[in-house]
Parts: C-alpha cells; structure tokens; sequence
C-alpha cells in the first residue's frame, strides 16, 4: 500500500496545491511544504519494508505493479529529499512571481511522477511515469518564459526521441518474452539471443542516455538547466537527470544483468568499453565547456553534464568499487548542486536578477551562510577529503586503476581538475573579490532560503566524514545485482591494501589546522581593513573598478575554446532545419489547384489498376 | 429493445422537422440536434451490451437477408454509432451558443442529416444503402463547410464538392461493376460469393471503391480537400467532420477491404499508404502558422496512422486502428472546439495571435493542452494506450521490416510532438501579441454551452486513459466483427 | 600506538625544519650561481620570526581561515608521505628503521593527490578574500599552472600505479627497495617528472604565479605578518611534499631517514640549478610546455607499462 499512497499523495497534493492558490497565496506555499515533507516521512518510513504491489490490474491486458526495494528506496529519498527542499527555497524566490501558483504544483507533479518512476515494478509503469515526468518537466521549465520557451522545447523534443527509442525496445521486449514485469523480464532476457539483448541495450540506452545527458546526447541540458527557475533548476540537475541513471542501473544490472552485459558485443568493441569511453569523454570535455563559461547557471549545467559522466563511467565499468563509487557520487552531486543552484538562485533573487559571472562579485560578506554552504558544496563537486565527494571518487579511481585502465582514470582525474577550476572561477566570480557599488545594499539571504542550503551542507559534511551510512546501502545494493561484497565501515572502507579511512583523515586535519591555529596566535595580530584599503602599487585605489572577473582564465580560453565547439549541438540544429525544409517541401504536395487533386484521385485510381495488371498483388 | 433502425430513422425524422419548426419559431431549433443525439447516446448505450456476442441483423422490407436492405448492429455498428451520437451530442451543444449568425435552422439541419449519414453508414449491411448514407453525408459536409459564406469557405467547399462529386462517381461505377459481377447489393451475399470471380475481375471495383471511398476518408493522396475544408469551415463544423465524417469514410473502406473481399494479401500496399498519409500529414502540419490548417493536417497524420495499423490486418491491429479512431475522435473535437473560441475572440487563426490565451481563456487552454498531450500519445492521456496499441500490433510479428516502419511512424509521432508542443508553450507561456485587444475579466472564458463539452471531452481523454480496460473491453468483439467474414456471413444470412 | 603518535609528531617536525632549511639554501645556491654571496642559511627563521613580530593587516575571517587550512592542509599531506624507512624484516639494509609513515594505510597515493590540493585551493580561498585584484589574477595563473602541470603529472602518477599495481606509496617504495628504482624502471616518467618539477615547485621557470614585478607577488599581495609566517613555512613544507613525493616515487624513498634527506637534497638541488639559469615564462607558453614535453614523454610511458603487461 505505501508506494501507492506516496504517489496518491504526490499527484493529490499537486492538483490541492493549485486550487489553492486560486484561494490565497499562503495556503499554498504551506500546503506545498507540507506535502513535501510529508512524502519525505512517508519515504523514510517505508525502509526495509520491500513489497511489491498491484496497482492497476489490467492495462491492455497487463498488470501495473510498483514495488519497493532498496535500490527504488535511495533514488526515492534523494528525490524527495531535493524536493522538499526545493519547495523550501521557493517560498521566497517565488513569492510574488505570477507562475508561482503552477510552478508549485507541477513540481509536486514532477516528484511524483519521479517516484512512480522507481517504483514502478514492471516496465509498463515506468514509461508510463517516464513520460509523464518529461512533459511535466518541459512545462515548467518553460514556465519560465524567455529563452526558457526554447531551451524548453529542445528538452522535450529530445526527450520524446528518446522515449521512442524505448518504446520500441518495450514493445519488442513484449513481444519477445510475453511479459513486461521486471523480474520475469530479468529470466527472461537470460535466454535471449545476443541481437535481442544489444537492441534492447541500444533502444532504452538512448532513452536513459538522453536523460542523463550523456555526450553527444547532452545538448538540451545547458539551455535547459540555466533557464529554469533556480528551485527547478537544482531538482532539475540533482534527481532530474538522476532517473536517466536510475534507468541505466536497471537496464544493465537488473534486466540484462551483468553477465550478460559484460559479454555484449566483441572482442575491444563492446557495449561496455563504448559505453564507459562515452562516460569519459561526458567527463572531460563538458568540464572544460563549464570552465569557458560566464554565466553562473550555464556554468553549473555544463558541470552537471560533466559529473554525470563520472556516474556513467562508473555504472558501466562494472566492478563492485565502481558501482558503489557510481551510486554514492549520484547522490554526492544531487547534495551539491542542488546546493550550488540554489545559492546561485539566492545571488541572483537578491541582487535582482544578476546571474553574470563578470558583474558579481564579493558577496561573501553579505552572505556568509551561502557562501560558506556553496563552498562546501563546490568542495564537494571536486572531490576534496571530508566532503561527501571524496569517497565516490576515491572509489572510482581505485576501481579504475586497480583493472588496469589508466586512461579513463586520466580522463577522470582531469575532470576533477577542470572542476576545481570552474569551481574556483564560480566561488570567486560571486563570492570573493571586491564587492561592486550597485551590489552594497544586498542583504542576507531570506531564512527559507538559508534553511535548505545550510541542511545541504550540513548532508555533504555528514556524508563526508561518515561516509559509511550512504556506503552501506549502496554496498547493499551492489550485492543484490551479484556484484563482490565490500568491507564497509563506518568511515570508509574495510582494511585491505589501499584501505579508506576518513576518521583517521578527520582527526589529522582537525590536528593539523589546530596547530597550524596555535601558531598563528603566536604572531602579532593582524588590523582589520576594508577593501579600499588594498595594494595598487602606490597609485590611488580606483574604487568600483578593482575586480578581477571578466576572462578569468582567459589564457587557457584562447588556447582550448577552438576544440570546444560544442558540435553535437550545431549537429541536431543542421538536422533540425533539414527536417523543416523537407517538411516546406512536403506540404507543396497540396498545390491549392483542385485541378491538380482531382489528377491525385484519377491516377491514383490509374496506379492501382496499374499494381494489379502488373504485379498481381491481389 | 430499441430497434436499432431508430437511430437512424429518428436524426433523420428530427432533421427534416427543423426546417418546419424554424419557420414557426426560431430559437429551438437549437436544441434539436442535442436532443436528437441524447436520443442516440441512451439507445447505442443500451443495445451495446446486447449485440457484443451476436449482431442484431434488422429486416427492413419484412424480407430475409439478402433480398433487401439490412441492418446489422454488431458491435463495430453500435461502437462507432455511440462514438457518433457523444461525440455529435457534445458538439451539438457547442453550436447552440456557437453558431449565430446566418441561416441556423439550416446549419442545425444538415448537421443532423451528416450525423445520420455517419450512423447510417455504420450501421448498413447493403453496399447501396452504404453509398446513399455515404451520399447524405457528404453532401451535408458540402453545405456546412460554406456556412460563414465568406470567401475561403466558398473555395474549399468548391473544391471539395469537386473532388467528393469525383470520389462518389467513383463509387457508384465500383457498385455497378459489383453488381453486374455477383447480381447482389447486400455485403454478406457480395462477402460469400467472392471465391467465384477471378481476382482481375474483383479487382476493378475494388479499385473505385477504395478510391471512392477514400476520398472522404482522406489517405493521400486523395485527401487534399481536407485542409481547405476544415480550416475554412466553422469550428464545430471542423470538429465533426475531422472526428466522425473522414473515419466515417474509412469505415466504409476497412468494410470492403475486410468484410467484403478479405484482403490480407494487400495489406502491404495499405500499410504503405498508411505511413505515407502519416508522413505528409505531419510533416505539412508542421510548419503551418494557421492553427485550423495545422489540425486538419494533423488529422491526414492521424488518418495515416488508423489505415497504418489497419494495414496490419490483425485482431490487434484493428483493435488499435478503433482504439485510435476513439482516441483521434475525442482528441481532435477537443482541439477544434476549444480552438474555436479563442479564434473568435482574437479574429484571427493565426497561431501568433494565440499567444498568452492561457492567461485569457485559461480552461479551454487547458483543455487544448490535454488534447495535444494526447494526441502525441504521451500517458496518461487515451492516446498512450491507442498508439501503444498499435505499435503492440507492428511489432508483434518481430519482423526487422516492421521494426523500420514503427520507427518510421515514431518519427511523425517526433514531429508531431514538435509543433504541438510549440502550440502549447505559445499559448500559455508566451506574452500577448501587441495588437491584442486587453483582457476583459469577465467576458474572457468561453460560455458554458461551450465549456461543458470541452470539459467532459478532456474528461473523457483523462479518464480512459487512465482506465483502458473500460475501452477495451469492447474493441475485441468490435475488432471481430471487421475481420471475421465468415462469422458475418454466418450471422447475416444463417448458417 | 605509542610509535603512532611519536611518528605523527615525528613527521611535520622533520618537514618543518628541512623545509626551513631548503628555503634557506635555495637562496644560498642561486646567489652563488649568480657570484654573489646570499644570506645566511638561517635567513628563513630570521624572517619568520621577524614577521611574526610584525603588524599587517587582515581583510577579514576568510582571509585569516585560509593560511590556517594552507598550513593545516600542507602538514597533513606530510603524514600520508614516508620520510624514509623501509618495510623490509630488519637487518636487510644498514641502519634502517621501520617506515617513518603515520598514515601509510588511510588512502594511498590518491589521497595524496587530493591533500595536495588544499594547500593551493585554501590559498585561492583567502587570497580571493584579498579583495585585490593582483591576488586573484596570481590565483588565476595559479590554477591554469596547476592544470598545466596537473594533466603530465597525472599521467606519471598513473603510470607509476600501473606499473607496480597498487596505489599505496608504502608499497611502491618497497617494491623499489627491493628491485630496481623508478627512475630505472618507468625512465620516461622520471624525465616528465623532473621536467615538471619547477612548476609543481613554484620556481622558475614557472614562478609567474608569485611575480613580484609583474603582479604584486599574487595571491600573497595582501598577506604580511603573521599571515606572510606562516605562509612563508606552508610554502616551504609544499616544496618539501613535491620532492619527498619525487623521491618516494623515483628514487626508491630511503632506508633510513638520512638517506632520504640526502636524496631530497639531491633532488632540490638539481631543481634550483635548473631555476637560477632560467627566466620566468608566461602562462600561455607555461601551458603550452607542459602539454608537450612533460605530456608527451609520460604518455609514451604509461603506454610502454599498459601494453607490456
């Protein structure tokens, strides 16, 4: 009865929360919060009870199931975890805005056609909810009018190719096995020929690929992600394109199962190799797009795409390190860009709007909470020790080196590094530096604003020094789909050679930085300034212009943005505008002449006569 | 028992009374289409559950089949007659405050004439008989499609009488030659004496009577009067004729190409036809600026996709090619009605001069995006289950051929989404065009007369959407009656 | 455990005062090379002591927290570097002694990587707070430095793990001790390394970051004092990471400590030697360097170790 009372009260509360806000503003922002942290309790109360249950008997002569295992239970509490907080986070950002009122309710409509989405126990269920999770998707990022209407479109265009792709893999499956609920898909697919078994990979990869924004299937994500509202935008790149990597997971570990996966296609060329070099390439090239980037959410998104790949390269690199590395880094970048976004949201709801990385600066002393969570998070994206990033990664690299692949380990480690530079560029474009005249007057971040984004940091560091709760569930998990047992502990992993030890890391920096404290006091305190009072050299401080923002890594822009064009994209608008030109010729078809219509009838007529005298087709 | 021949005798009776009672008095001559078609609704409804297992065959002359003209109210017959009688029940009451102006007693009159021509040819077991309601039917389309009397209705109902004159001959010369050949009009004698003739004979009626039938069935390339006439036609008018007259048509095909002939063998030329309707119909639909024109050129698409799964001449296959004939009836009434108002308070079809009507006219802009979500075929909407259907039925032969031709048909369902999405986001997100006359509070909201069905319509898209089973619970026995010539045979003229 | 503390206290104390003393003698030995005479070798403690004396001024909490992580982050990275010893059963070398490694099984040489980094990140941090544009223009260059050598040095790190198949350093260097030395076994990657080594450093070639004459000396333009102090020893301690690393990874570490402070001293010198001799580039041709060269060789290598397995 849970997973069906979670999505009743999902879908219920969406379509309340409207008609509330028909009744009065108020109403509606509780109704909403309260809904979300509803779902949230209802989540965390269903742990450990699995159980799968018939929702809708007959579908077309199918059963609807949704069940509730561990894996649904850890994609299901991020998404709601993001959720609610993101409702949080709305309730100043959307205050007085005219979509609002639809902005609220669709996004409950999205959650729950998120959670239907893992829930669902049979295939059925989850096109089903994959699709409605697209569409609501699209309309509220276009809700946000603008150049969102676009970015908008070239999402759910794309995303509607993809769900074609799978619903062609769906059908054959039916057609194939006589049945669509997983685990009888799962035997089923066992004894299938190999051509069946790479259709199905191809046909759902494209569709999951697509949502996940996998290179060269990512070029709706920059648009997408930036133009969005900022509440949007952080489920959008947090638990949005996490279902994309839901799919993944069931597609290779649980329906086609890792045997079998590791055995698709031949000799260097297989499904797994090409699907992991894609992951690679998803980390590296993407990262240093992010870095060229001036605007904040562009930049972010660029990074969303980038850290996916990590995911990626995880998932389909398939040893047991690399999958529990895989999984704990989904959630690890749900946490922190979520984060980001939302303080990036914060900057610009109190600067008015500013999103440019080139006319911001110096907000750290007007916002010290958001600031000091954004670190944290942006600590987190890179992977830095105790933060919730260092141990998925750490968990990655070993998995990759250790079978000897050095070269997606390279592409991984360069990836962190672009991320520390977009990262920095980010922090400090907003953050430090001088603070412009126009930009004195902003105030601290609203409560409801400070309240997500400070529980965000407080996960990342959580998760970071105690890696050892989100390991174990992960490792469980990764155990259910036959993958080696890993020894987890409550800081990291189990003592073997290369062992993981995040206590033994804590203590020796908490050590280190009181020492290095003490020997500070030693010395003769400092006079506090203000930022007037800076070096220039002997001249006069020209106040107002003294930042340093614009073309921050200009050197390295002039060097490598000829090889970051992002070509898939100009690719799919070439596609795109030969298909409106076909499409222009098409109709020409329809002349406007009843002459020539009239010939349509009569040599139709004639080519059917004709058919027959010569080819006998009746 | 209501005696199916009631329903059409009783639009027919009620259509040729409007006339008389708008020379008394004017104003209820409204009503009486409504009330006709509640008529037909109640009856359909209660014969529905009887005929599932055996058709009601209706002596009309007090002659045994085949010596007269016969009913036969199967379950295909009453489906699409009840699909007929709703969907003509809700645009009825959509014209009660829709049409004003001009000669509305006549409107209301050939409109009831078009809805018993529909029946009719549903429920008909002689091939004349079907040919004469064909006739009703179309000539009432003439008529209504130039009911504005404006330039471009005059046009398109021109070219349409043109080419629907051409498709008639055609039809009346197939049953000439069907005639002479067996020397019987009704379709199950017709049905069971066809092994007797060599196929290059049977084929030249064959011929004429596809492309009779086909040109108000609208497949390509015969269908090139379907984007005048439903554009320049009064919204309602648009509505019916897109919803129920053009599958009218194709019944009246899939009756002879099945019923009739039994035709598997060329199944392939009709799935080829399918998907070229399917792609010229989504492809000219999708750079259209003419909201009007961009529908009935999605309903060539949608067309192109009903004689896709019919080609595939299996029970699924029916059943998914009924599924969609629902699913496209419900759907593109919703569109054209909720269209329809927001025209007329813009005075421009323009779909820029849409924009921003979702703050204007907030419901029917809702009701316009569930009928573009479902059309797509996205859940939960009813066009999931009919296109999941259909592509059920392609690609349960696990053929690489049909494989490529379901892609084929997904690339239109790609484009199609392309331009309806575009739509939607116009409309609701999009800001007003300048030249906009403000927004009046009050005055904004279509009238009820007009809400009520486009609500129920949306309703009914949502609610089997979510529900299939309630749909396709009689798509089987309906499916059966297409393709089982001999069970017909059997039923209509004993054992 | 006991050992465990001595060693954690052991560690920074031996980093702290060789990297004093390195510091002192980079002077010395560029001065010489230049026939001049230099500084006392204890200038350092002379400077630190005067420093810490000394009024500056501060621009705030994060301005402050940052020196505090540099030096937090640079002694941390000590304790996970072997300073010499040897995992071998004893009496298989002369005067060795047991791995002088605190924190040997915590992570490996990936966590290394990663400590190394909040150094660099930490400074970037407070010099950002500087609110002076020369620091961030001195981060700036200090982060496309770091990318420049990052992407050669990554792949001598992974060719090294490759080749010995672990990814603890305590292994590493047993496995030199035991056969052949790196710079015998992964050459090429020796060669990438030495070449990268000033800019890992911070000298020239590569000291654009800390440009006295071009940015107001970089990210430390606002620090002086205390700050300049301790900033001053996070430096030194980072140079005495960077080659303790080299020397751990190349030259099979040391039997015992002396001998590993030997090799270290080896090691800088030939690093400054290098230094005094060269004029500082810019950060486009920094870039384009160690893309080539450095990048080219380990390349090369890591394919030699992936294809001979």
């Amino acid at each position: 009865m849970l997973p069906t009372t979670i999505l009743i009260v999902a879908f219920g509360s969406a379509g309340f929360v409207y008609l509330a806000g028909r009744v009065h503003a108020r109403v509606r922002d509780t109704l909403a919060v309260l809904s979300s942290l509803v779902l949230v309790g209802l989540i965390g109360l269903g742990y450990g009870a699995w159980r799968e249950v018939v929702y809708v008997p007959d579908f077309l002569g199918l059963e609807l199931v949704l069940r509730l295992n561990l894996l649904a239970w850890f994609f299901a509490i991020t998404v709601a975890a993001v959720v609610s907080l993101s409702t949080i986070f709305s309730l100043s950002y959307m205050r007085r805005k005219e979509s609002a009122n639809f902005h609220y309710s669709a996004t409950l409509a999205v959650e729950g056609a998120m959670l239907g989405t893992v829930f669902a126990g049979d295939l059925l269920s989850f096109f089903i909810f994959w699709e409605i999770m697209s569409w609501s998707a699209y309309l509220l990022i276009s809700c946000n009018r603008g150049r969102a209407l676009e970015a908008g479109l070239k999402y759910i265009i794309m995303s509607l190719v993809g769900s074609c792709a799978m619903l062609i893999g769906l059908l054959a499956m039916y057609s194939g096995l006589g049945v669509l609920s997983i685990p009888l898909v799962a035997e089923g697919m066992q004894a299938a020929s190999p051509g069946f078994v790479l259709l199905v990979l191809l046909t759902f990869g494209l569709g999951f690929g697509i949502k996940s924004a996998m290179v060269p299937l990512h070029t709706w994500l920059p648009d997408a992600h930036s133009e969005a509202a900022s509440p949007f935008s952080a489920v959008l790149s947090g638990v949005l394109i996490k279902m994309g990597i839901y799919g993944f997971v069931l597609l290779m570990y649980v329906v086609v199962g890792l045997k079998l996966l590791l055995g698709v296609g031949a000799g260097w060329l297989t499904f797994r190799h090409i699907l992991c070099w894609l992951g690679a390439i998803t980390v590296v090239v993407p990262t240093f797009i992010a870095v060229l980037q001036s605007d904040a959410k562009r930049l972010l998104a660029w990074s969303s795409i980038g850290q996916i790949g990590y995911i990626i390269l995880g998932l389909s690199f398939g040893t047991s390190l690399a999958f529990a590395g895989a999984i704990f880094h989904a959630l690890n970048h749900a946490l922190c860009k979520s984060l980001l976004f939302l303080a990036v949201g914060a900057v610009e709801h109190n600067t008015g709007g500013v999103r440019d990385l080139n006319d911001l600066g110096g907000l750290a002393k007007r916002m010290p909470v958001t600031f000091a969570c954004a670190l944290l998070a942006g600590l987190g994206l890179i992977g830095i020790p105790l933060t919730s990033g260092f141990v998925p990664k750490w968990l990655i690299y070993r998995s990759l080196i250790e079978d000897g692949y050095p070269f997606l380990a390279l592409a991984a480690l360069i990836g962190t590094w672009g991320a520390i530079l977009y990262v920095y560029k980010l922090l400090h474009n907003i953050f430090l530096g001088q603070l412009p005249e126009k930009h004195r007057e902003v105030r601290r971040a609203p409560l409801s604003m400070r309240i997500p984004i400070l529980l965000l940091g407080l996960g990342i560091l959580v998760f970071g020094v105690v890696p050892g709760i989100p390991l174990r569930a992960v490792q469980d998990i990764g155990h259910t789909f036959g993958l080696a047992q890993l020894k987890v502990t409550l800081w990291g992993l189990g003592s073997e050679a290369g062992a993981l030890n995040m206590l033994n890391i804590c203590l020796a920096v908490v050590i280190a930085f009181a020492a290095a404290f003490l020997l500070l006091r030693l010395g003769a305190k400092g006079r506090a300034v203000d930022q007037e009072d800076s070096y220039a050299a002997g001249s006069a401080v020209p106040v107002g212009r003294y930042h340093y923002t614009v073309d921050f890594y200009g050197p390295l822009s002039r060097m490598i943005s000829p090889y970051l064009r992002d070509r898939a994209d100009e690719f799919y608008y070439w596609l795109a505008a030969r298909g409106r030109e076909i499409a222009d010729l098409t109709r020409k078809v329809y002349t406007g002449y009843a002459g020539t219509y009239v010939l349509y009838i009569v040599s139709f007529l004639a080519a059917l006569i004709f058919l027959q005298l010569v080819w006998h087709i009746w | 028992m209501v005696n199916p021949i009631l329903l059409i005798a009783v639009p027919l009776g009620l259509g040729f009374i409007i006339p008389l009672l708008g020379l008394i008095w004017e104003k209820p001559t409204r009503y009486v289409p409504a009330a006709a078609m509640v008529f037909n609704l109640a009856a359909s409804l209660l014969l529905l559950p009887k005929v599932l297992q055996r058709p009601w065959v209706v002596e009309t002359a007090g002659l045994p089949p085949p010596f007269s003209i016969h009913l036969v109210a199967g379950p295909l017959g009453v489906g699409l007659s009840l699909l007929i009688a709703l969907v003509g029940l809700l645009v009825a009451i959509y014209a009660i405050g829709y049409v004003r102006e001009g000669p509305v007693a006549k409107y209301h009159s050939l409109y009831l004439f078009l809805l018993t021509g529909a029946t009719g040819m549903v429920l008909t077991a002689d091939l004349f008989n079907l040919f004469v309601f064909f006739e009703i039917l179309c000539i009432s389309s003439y008529a209504l499609v130039a009911y504005h009397g404006d330039r471009a209705g005059t046009e398109s109902s021109a070219k349409y009488l043109i080419q629907g004159a051409i498709g008639s001959s055609l039809v009346l010369i197939g049953i000439g030659f069907v005639y002479g050949l067996f020397g019987t009009l009704s379709m199950a004698d017709i049905a069971r004496n066809i092994d007797s003739v060599s196929p290059m004979k049977l084929f030249l009626p064959m011929a004429f009577l596809i492309t009779g039938f086909g040109v108000e069935a609208a497949v390509l390339p015969l269908n090139a009067w379907l984007p005048d006439a439903h554009s320049s036609a009064p919204s309602s008018i648009s509505a019916i004729l897109s919803g129920i007259a053009i599958k009218a048509g194709l019944y009246a095909v899939a009756r002879v190409l099945f019923t009739i002939y039994g035709a598997d063998t060329i199944a392939l030329l009709v799935l080829v036809i399918g998907i070229l309707t399917l792609l010229v119909g989504e492809m000219s639909a999708f750079s259209q600026n003419n909201i009007k024109r961009l529908l009935a050129y999605s309903s060539i698409g949608q067309i192109g996709l009903i004689v896709f799964a019919l080609g595939l001449a299996s029970a699924l296959g029916v059943q998914g090619a009924l599924f969609l004939v629902v699913s496209h009836a419900l759907a593109k009434s919703l569109l054209f009605l909720s269209v329809g108002y927001m025209i007329y308070r813009t005075g421009s079809m323009e779909i820029s001069s849409l924009y921003g009507m979702g703050r204007r006219m907030p419901v029917s802009a809702l009701c316009f995006t569930i009928g573009a979500f479902s059309l797509v075929g996205l859940p939960p909407f009813i066009g999931f289950p009919a296109k999941f259907t259909v592509i059920m039925a392609a690609l349960e032969r696990a053929d690489p051929l049909f494989t490529a031709l379901v892609g084929v048909v997904l690339v239109g369902t790609v484009v199609e989404g392309a331009y309806f999405f575009r739509i939607v986001q116009g409309l609701h997100f999009r800001p007003p065009p300048e030249s906009a006359t403000p927004a009046r509070a009050d005055q904004e909201e279509a009238p009820v007369s007009a809400l009520v069905p486009i609500c129920l319509l949306a309703a009914l898209i949502v609610a089997v959407g979510v529900y299939p089973s309630v749909l396709t619970h009689y798509l089987g026995p309906a499916a059966r009656d297409l393709l089982d010539k001999a069970a017909y045979i059997h039923h209509v003229l004993g054992p | 455990m006991v050992t465990r503390i001595i060693h954690i206290v052991l560690s920074p104390l031996i980093a702290l005062v060789v990297a004093v003393f390195l510091l002192g003698l980079s002077r010395i030995v560029i001065a010489r090379i230049h026939r001049r005479y230099g500084p006392p070798i204890y200038q350092p403690i002379i400077d630190i002591i005067r420093l810490m004396n000394q009024q500056s001024i501060s621009h705030g909490t994060l301005f402050e927290l940052g020196v505090v992580l540099a030096l937090a982050g640079s002694i941390v990275t000590v304790l996970f570097i072997p300073l010499g010893g040897t995992n071998a059963p004893p009496g298989s070398y002369p005067l060795a002694h047991g791995l002088l490694c605190p924190l040997s099984s915590s992570g490996g040489l990936l966590v290394v990587i990663y400590l190394m980094l909040f150094g660099p990140v930490s400074i970037a941090l407070g010099a950002g707070a500087s609110e002076n544009p020369n620091a961030s223009i001195g981060v700036s260059r200090k982060m496309l430095l770091a990318l420049a050598y990052e992407v050669p040095f990554l792949l001598v790190i992974l060719a090294i793990m490759s080749h010995y198949g672990t990814i603890s350093i305590a292994e590493i260097v047993s496995r030199q001790q035991d056969s052949a030395w790196g710079v015998f076994s992964v050459p090429l990657s020796a060669v990438a390394a030495f070449l990268i080594l000033p800019a890992m450093l911070g000298i020239r070639p590569f000291d654009l970051v800390g440009a006295p004459q071009e940015i107001a000396s970089g990210p430390l333009a606002e620090y002086g004092g205390r700050y300049l102090a301790l900033l001053t020893i996070q430096n030194g301690i980072q140079v005495f990471v960077v080659i303790a690393l080299f020397v751990n990874l190349f030259l099979g570490g040391g039997v015992n400590v002396i001998t590993f402070l030997l090799k270290v001293f080896a090691v800088f010198l030939a690093a400054e030697l290098v230094s005094a001799v060269l004029p500082r580039v810019r950060i486009e041709n920094a870039l384009r360097f160690c893309w080539t060269w450095p990048t080219g060789l380990a390349l090369a290598q890591m394919i030699i170790t992936v294809v001979s397995r």
